[in-house]
């Protein structure tokens, strides 16, 4: 982002938030109660846009090179230093796990969800991506390395995300 | 760059807002003379019409506005008075003019097509495969719209009996993509009304307008603040997050949690699961839609 632009956010967020301050002073003035689930609803909008909009601030200062684009169904751009084809340095003290504990891990009735890329086993259990433990037809307890490889090829940075927690035997 | 063309608040940067900039300007243009009606086709393959359905419950503008002040609609099976062999014929008298055509349904493509048959003409069946080949390479803007049409989606679930694919295996050429199960009627006429004012809207890469389908529904869900505490519903009924039952807001992109449904008062999530009808690959790549057994922790 260039100066001019910096200059707009700013703007954005300033209008935002009398924005919002208006829309709470509705708030205690309305009685009716659609125009006060209508102006909750557009509170709701302000603050996320907020929350975009700060977020984008924050993200220049991080890295000068990171473009706040628009996020793109194939994975916003990753940071520079996550740009590596290479697995990422992960702990070198991982425990082993072998293929049946593996297939254990399914991620039901009180087993973890584990997942196995390129050798790494990761947990995936609280991931947002992986729901009911499974992502996209592919359920948890699997070496997905194959998978892996041909849905997110170019995205190694998504491995970096998950939390490592053995090594597959 | 920032373009100067965009709109900033004060102006109102709703939802619904913006549908409603684009269609009446769209309206606007056409009764001062700037822009021509153009003709749509809307062909309906092999689905369950939940599109055209979704369709007729649009506010933002409503049917009838799109109907008399848009578009000149030529053919839908659903809503013209025509039928039979007639209906066809009227179909068959647009190919020669220029015209953009919105898609519902998968292509059925099992024995060459013999398993969807939306018509007769000239005293032979005329299958959807036919149709989707024939009007797909004349149009001048194609929409798959649904699910369906889009990547074939529960018309080609498994064990897809009737061998059906999306709408682009079939007709390689552009297309602008509206996945949903069914597709949001703001969805499709908002892109209509851009599509007629300033061309195609900027698409993503996989040809969804970025217009609509930019935001993770996990991104403004109003359960998030439960999401990011770990606090998750066990069943349907609690107001927390939905995680482990197995919620797909997480992995779709759409903005039902802001634009909402049937007229903005409720949406999925509202009252259940999102089960990613908007995301390729639905439904069987988004499955289980719930489950109980999950490990929490
Ligand atoms: C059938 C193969 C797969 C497909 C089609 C697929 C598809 C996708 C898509 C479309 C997204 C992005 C959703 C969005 O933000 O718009 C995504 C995200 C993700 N995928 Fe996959 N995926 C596959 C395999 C895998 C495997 C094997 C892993 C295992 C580690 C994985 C881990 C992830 C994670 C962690 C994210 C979230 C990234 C983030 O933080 O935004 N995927 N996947
Ligand atoms: S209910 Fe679904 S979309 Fe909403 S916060 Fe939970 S996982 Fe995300």
């Amino acid at each position: 982002m260039n100066e001019n632009e910096l200059e707009l956010v700013r703007r954005q967020i300033q209008l935002t938030f009398d924005e919002i301050q208006y829309l709470i002073r509705m708030l205690y003035s309305t009685k009716d109660y659609h125009t006060k689930n209508l102006t909750l609803n557009q509170l709701w909008n302000k603050v996320s846009l907020l929350h975009f909009l700060t977020n984008m601030l924050d993200q220049q200062q991080i890295s000068s090179t990171v473009t706040p684009t628009l996020p793109q169904p194939s994975q916003p751009a990753p940071p520079s230093h996550m740009n590596q084809t290479t697995p990422q340095t992960v702990p070198q003290n991982l425990p082993t796990i072998t293929r049946e504990q593996l297939a254990n891990a399914t991620g039901r009735n009180g087993n973890p969800a584990y997942v196995a890329v390129g050798g790494i086993v990761y947990d995936v259990t609280n991931n947002k991506a992986w729901s009911a433990a499974s992502h996209f037809g592919l359920p948890a307890g699997k070496d997905l390395t194959a998978e892996f490889a041909s849905c997110h090829a170019g995205q190694q940075w998504i491995l970096s995300t998950l939390k490592p927690v053995g090594r597959l035997v | 760059m920032i373009d100067p063309h965009h709109v900033l608040p004060p102006e109102d940067m709703s939802n619904e807002a913006i549908v409603r900039r684009l269609t009446e300007q769209a309206n606007v243009r056409i009764q001062n003379g700037q822009l021509k009606k153009k003709k749509l086709v809307w062909l309906e393959l092999t689905g369950c019409s939940g599109n055209i359905i979704s369709l007729m419950n649009g506010f933002n503008p409503n049917l009838e506005y799109m109907l008399t002040l848009m578009v000149d609609l030529v053919y839908s099976n659903s809503l013209m008075a025509a039928e039979g062999e007639e209906a066809i014929e009227r179909l068959m008298s647009v190919l020669d003019e220029e015209f953009i055509l919105a898609v519902e349904g998968a292509v059925a493509t099992k024995n060459n097509g013999l398993y969807n048959v939306i018509g007769r003409w000239r005293g032979k069946p005329f299958t959807a495969l036919q149709a989707a080949k024939m009007l797909g390479e004349k149009a001048s803007h194609v929409i798959a719209v649904g699910a369906c049409a889009v990547d074939g989606g529960p018309s080609a679930a498994k064990p897809n009996l009737a061998e059906c694919v999306g709408l682009s295996d079939i007709v390689k050429r552009p297309m602008i993509k509206l996945p949903g199960c069914p597709c949001h009627p703001d969805w499709f006429l908002g892109t209509l009304a851009h599509l007629l004012m300033n061309g195609v809207p900027e698409l993503d890469n996989m040809d969804r307008p970025l217009l609509f389908y930019s935001t993770l529904i996990h991104d403004r869900c109003p359960r998030r603040p439960f999401f990011d505490k770990g606090i998750f519903a066990k069943t349907l009924g609690e107001p927390t997050c939905l995680f482990k039952l197995g919620c797909r807001g997480p992995v779709t992109r759409v903005d039902c949690p802001t634009r909402k449904w049937d007229g903005y008062v409720n949406w999925p999530i509202g009252a259940s699961t999102c089960i990613g009808c908007s995301q390729f690959g639905f439904p069987d790549k988004m499955g289980p839609f719930i489950s109980y057994d999950i490990t929490r922790e």
